[in-house]
């Protein structure tokens, strides 16, 4: 590969990253600060860039590690689903820009619910619409165990919104 | 409409057994307005997985991004510039004392002698006047054999050392 150029070969990545960062973090300031973070880590590192395969898949891990290094020092747990906080949805969340009605809120409240590696897998696999391939190699797993994952996800995704459209909540 | 593609699709996206372009046909069809009631459940979740991929970062961060990894570059590039330059005034300063210094040295040390014009004061070194012509006419033929070789190469340039020659 030849040498990276910021401006086409980082910057471009910016909102995957932050989708990224937001997921597991919950919170847009947060994320945003992990995004710049991991470009500016990632741009520190470039000469060891040319050699890697997909710098993609290279700034996704490194920027999930660091959302994830940030959540665990908050002390940020993965919110439960209660009935207190389906209530009260978060206003300063850029996705309740595009979250109109409450059906997508349950869905978004769902996946955030999530123990972080099956979100991480259902924003890189559902959202982003990346290969299994790509997936584990940014979660340093096997295809297997990203597949494994994300059927747990999706399975529990199903149920529980199943339940709520039956039920009520 | 017959929509068992779809609902075969669906049973096997919530298995993980589709490929991303049969996921992706799931996403177009849940955009469409008319959807069956028994599928309409699952619109929203196939378009929130589409709208999610709409949040973006503004321009306001590609700017302070920039500042932070550009500006870097730009201050390594004058430093650099500035210390390419350092050593040229260093060695210029150098060599402007160094010739300075020389001119002066050479001044002062040549005032004390300088050539004397007054051939009668010369002394005689040969007592036989036959060797003092011997001795000269062998230096004369040296000198003018320096002189044939060295015209050839610079022209009149070659006479002065002749002159010098002939004054010892």
């Amino acid at each position: 590969m030849q040498e990276i150029n910021f401006r086409h070969d980082i910057l471009p990545l910016k909102n995957k990253l932050f989708r990224l960062a937001l997921r597991i973090t919950m919170d847009s300031a947060e994320a945003e600060d992990i995004v710049q973070d991991t470009m500016i880590k990632v741009w520190s590192h470039r000469e060891e860039l040319t050699e890697l395969e997909s710098v993609e898949a290279y700034c996704l891990a490194i920027c999930r590690n660091l959302a994830i290094d940030r959540s665990q020092l908050k002390g940020a747990q993965t919110e439960e689903l209660t009935e207190q906080n389906t209530a009260q949805p978060d206003a300063s969340d850029p996705y309740s820009r595009f979250v109109q009605n409450e059906q997508m809120q349950i869905i978004h409240r769902l996946i955030n619910a999530l123990p972080e590696k099956q979100r991480t897998i259902v924003q890189l696999r559902d959202v982003e619409g990346k290969s299994y391939k790509e997936i584990a190699e940014v979660l340093q797993l096997s295809e297997e165990q990203v597949k494994v994952n994300l059927f747990r996800a999706r399975q529990k995704i199903k149920q529980q919104f199943t339940e709520i459209n039956n039920y009520g909540l | 409409m017959d929509y068992k593609y779809i609902e075969q699709l669906l049973e096997r996206y919530w298995k993980c057994e589709t490929s991303l372009e049969e996921e992706q046909i799931l996403r177009t069809f849940f955009r469409q307005e008319e959807i069956p009631a028994h599928l309409l459940p699952y619109k929203s979740l196939f378009a929130y997985e589409e709208n999610a991929k709409h949040v973006a970062l503004d321009d306001d961060f590609d700017q302070r991004i920039l500042a932070k990894v550009e500006p870097q570059k730009v201050k390594v590039r004058h430093m650099s510039l500035r210390r390419q330059f350092a050593p040229l005034y260093k060695a210029a300063a150098v060599i402007a004392v160094v010739l300075s210094l020389s001119t002066v040295a050479q001044y002062s040390f040549n005032r004390g002698e300088q050539v004397d014009y007054n051939y009668d004061a010369y002394k005689d070194t040969y007592t036989d006047p036959q060797a003092a012509y011997g001795t000269v006419s062998e230096a004369l033929q040296i000198v003018s054999e320096s002189i044939q070789e060295s015209q050839v190469q610079n022209g009149d340039t070659a006479l002065v050392p002749e002159q010098k020659v002939i004054t010892e």
